[in-house]
């Protein structure tokens, strides 16, 4: 849980700077942000299954 | 704006109030948007920036820096990471002057936080880079 919360807060964190020094509008930028987290999120959660099979 | 007059104005020579404005973003995170009066953009970039570093120094991560005591090109390793810590400015230079955060004892390595620590210290000072260069692109007119 711990390693969950802490991809969150560093998926936040990032996704906060991300979406706003890009784009035009304040629509675009919180539409980018949400975006940036999500692609963070998504894959993280990948990465971590597939490094869950390795035996390594 | 067109795509010309974007082109020129990218092109154009870079005022000096914008150098002192992304001096000023990289010395203290936020400074460089607050100076401008762009509060908002202070508080989010400055805000996660600040977040980012405490939360990593209290992670028991720990910050690089080049000490050329190790051998070979172990020493060179440590440059760019320390080039990224280098990124926060002033909290880096302030706990390299204090000599806080830059050793790595068996107690704190052995924290389940350890290696996330590190990291976003090393992240806080790669987004304090973009938000300095948001805070000389707001300044030198290239960004609204």
């Amino acid at each position: 849980m711990r390693h969950f919360l802490v991809m969150t807060a560093f998926a936040v964190l990032a996704a906060v700077v991300f979406g706003t020094v890009a784009k035009d509008s304040n629509r675009e930028r919180i539409v980018y942000g949400l975006k940036v987290f999500a692609e963070f999120m998504v894959i993280g959660l990948v990465l971590a299954w597939i490094l869950y099979f390795i035996p390594y | 704006m067109s795509k010309s007059e974007s082109e020129r104005r990218n092109s154009e020579k870079a005022p000096a109030r914008a150098w002192l404005m992304g001096t000023a973003g990289w010395l203290v995170p936020g400074l460089g948007h607050l100076l401008q009066g762009r509060w908002v953009r202070a508080l989010l970039l400055g805000g996660a920036v600040w977040v980012c570093f405490i939360s990593g120094l209290l992670m028991g991560g720990y910050l690089f820096k080049y000490s050329g005591s190790e051998q070979g090109l172990s020493s060179l390793l440590q440059i760019p990471p320390m080039v990224g810590n280098l990124g926060t400015g002033l909290p880096y230079i302030v706990c390299w002057l204090l000599g806080f955060g830059f050793s790595h004892e068996p107690q704190q390595a052995a924290l389940p936080t350890f290696e996330y620590g590190w990291t976003f210290l090393l992240i806080a000072g790669l987004l304090n880079y973009l938000s300095m260069l948001d805070a000389f692109d707001i300044a030198a007119g290239r960004k609204s």
